[in-house]
């Protein structure tokens, strides 16, 4: 199934590219606010799941294009983020695992806009990403039993500014802007992705494809980020781990981009982005970036 | 005003050892999960700041000691932390500003026990910060003391930080993470009854030795540039949390078997224990290395 949320946050299924209203199957939840509905949906999912599928089928839907489509996941209470977690095309060996923290305040969805800060980052990068949503309470989980826990995947951007802060402290606040944590269209429900490790993710800019790479490039595979992190601290549903990029084909963000991104069996949403300031960038990909990840271990701020 | 939870998540005012029950006032908030309530009283408090104040009177109360006390703030929506942002006791230039997401899982209350995990941290750190809680939505908010009146409150926090871990030479922030590493309490004294934040004295124990024992006056950036730094950033919401960074000059490590305290003025006292199931060990004393080489900058 495909979860999304739609208009002022009503939570509902994409069924091709139609919409179905499902707050019928949530009367037994009890008042939920806005950004608890999709935990609880996912924390009781295996009671509501034949209720759902039923909906699904009744044919009591609006289409897509006249729905406002909002983030999937719109306000996780953690949003964790692997460190450099890719292999850069086999470029570098496979990193020791690290997280950081990105304000689940920063979420947007489909059609929303990325707004850049006054701050003078160097540059404000895209990196399209993974996600994998967390369907049950964990702590302390072997990466054997990890896929357990995994309710579903979204396409996510991370979106950030460098060498903002104490550049060394490694503490990636310029990850928390508010608007810089896009994702959409949907979360698709695990049972809908035979292999999380073997999905093409690409993303265009103004129509030029960017990054195009395939979670077979990851480092640490999903169970082993898992472990690590429920290793730290309980994750409860609705809970995110973004599970890194592949730095080559990052790039640029700036004032009038027109971004869309794409996970094959998740689907695309596009995102715009504004800058007040209007500063300029080289358009295109960061080569820069692109041999320095290739060439060192220490990944990018 | 002193607001507490205490027992099932309910809510109470502290007065002189004595804790008041004024669920009542709030009986209306429909809760799906008692961590919520807390920011739900800030974001309605102009509205609820009466009926609190009218449930209390007369009561009596019960003893702080015959009660459970809970963290004041148990699940903030976001628990910002400054990256250094003490002076150390020198004169020196301040250093650029910067800080971090905590994990808010990580919050306990009075009479909790910090767990410190198996991973091999050369050392866990126990950090005592001011810790403001947020009282209104609030987005670039100016670094004057205008900025003060985003805040709801102030409570005590420790920033428990194990040290050395993620990748080599890149330092990591998870070490402070950890579930239980965010010891809070014992009330959110609201700011009405704070007229300076930078003026408060921040002391905190370890099995009866004075470890920290600073001014919030040594601050290199003060509660009013933390928060417009921090709203410049993101949306700060009712309930959020930024713990204002420590003084290292006191710090020392936790370890199996210790019982903290940690006492801001005005605010009050509250208390800890750790437990290691590894049971490891380091000097009982403050970490005079770590001290010389922040202060050196």
């Amino acid at each position: 199934m495909k979860l999304v949320t739609y208009d002022d946050f009503k939570p509902g299924l994409l069924v091709g590219d139609r919409v179905v209203d499902i707050t019928p199957a949530l009367g037994g939840l009890g008042p939920l606010d806005w950004d608890e509905a999709i935990p609880a949906i996912i924390a009781n999912y295996q009671k509501l799941q034949p209720e759902l599928e039923r909906l699904s089928r009744s044919g009591g839907d609006v289409p897509l294009a006249s729905v406002r489509l909002r983030a999937p996941n719109p306000r996780p209470a953690k949003i964790l983020c692997a460190v450099a977690n890719y292999l850069e095309l086999g470029a570098r060996p496979k990193p020791p695992i690290d997280f950081f923290f990105k304000s689940p305040e920063g979420v947007i969805g489909d059609s929303d806009t990325v707004v850049l800060p006054r701050a003078e980052a160097s540059i404000f990068h895209h990196e399209a990403e993974l996600a994998v949503v967390i369907g049950k309470e964990c702590r302390k989980v072997s990466a054997a039993q990890a896929m357990d826990y995994v309710f579903g995947y979204t396409a996510f951007i991370d979106v950030s500014g460098r060498n903002l802060g104490r550049v060394q402290a490694s503490t990636f606040f310029g990850k928390s802007f508010d608007t810089f944590a896009p994702m959409g269209p949907c979360i698709a429900t695990a049972d809908e992705i035979p292999d999380p490790h073997k999905l093409q993710v690409r993303l265009w800019v103004d129509g030029q494809l960017r990054q195009d790479y395939n979670t077979d490039d990851m480092g640490n595979p999903i169970p082993d980020l898992i472990e690590w992190a429920s290793g730290y601290m309980t994750l409860n549903p609705g809970d995110m781990i973004a599970t890194g990029t592949n730095h080559q084909g990052l790039g640029a963000l700036q004032d009038g981009d027109r971004v869309e991104m794409e996970i094959e069996r998740i689907g695309r949403f596009t995102v715009r982005v504004q800058d007040p300031l209007k500063r300029s960038w080289p358009k295109g990909v960061d080569e820069a970036l692109a041999a320095r990840m290739r060439g060192e271990t220490q990944p990018a701020r | 005003m002193k607001l507490v939870l205490y027992n099932n998540y309910r809510l109470g005012i502290l007065r002189d050892d004595r804790v008041l029950d004024v669920s009542s006032a709030v009986a209306d908030l429909k809760m799906s999960n008692r961590t919520r309530l807390m920011p739900a009283v800030i974001a309605q408090w102009d509205k609820l700041r009466g009926p609190i104040e009218r449930a209390s009177q007369g009561l009596t109360g019960v003893p702080l000691s015959s009660v459970r006390l809970r963290a004041p703030d148990p699940r903030p929506p976001k628990l910002l932390a400054c990256f250094g942002n003490y002076k150390e006791f020198t004169q020196r230039e301040r250093l650029p500003q910067d800080m971090f997401l905590k994990s808010p899982e990580s919050v306990i209350g009075d009479g909790d026990t910090v767990e410190l995990p198996p991973h091999q941290a050369t050392i866990f750190h126990h950090e005592a910060e001011l810790g403001v809680v947020i009282g209104r939505r609030s987005k670039d908010l100016p670094p004057t003391r205008e900025a003060l009146d985003a805040v709801f409150g102030y409570t005590c926090f420790v920033d428990v930080s194990g040290r050395g871990l993620g990748r080599p030479g890149q330092a990591s922030r998870m070490g402070k993470s950890f579930d239980t590493f965010g010891p809070m309490g014992p009330c959110i004294l609201t700011a009405d009854e704070v007229p300076d934040p930078n003026k408060l004295q921040v002391r905190l124990w370890v099995n009866g030795e004075l470890r920290q024992d600073y001014n919030t006056d040594d601050m290199e950036y003060t509660v009013p540039e933390v928060l417009a730094f921090a709203s410049h950033y993101m949306t700060l919401v009712p309930g959020d949390f930024i713990c204002c960074g420590t003084n290292h000059q006191g710090l020392g490590p936790l370890q199996d078997g210790d019982r903290a305290e940690m006492e801001i003025q005005g605010i009050g006292r509250f208390r800890f224990s750790v437990q290691d199931s590894l049971k490891r060990t380091w000097a009982r004393e403050i970490d005079r290395e770590m001290a010389q080489r922040v202060r050196g900058g």
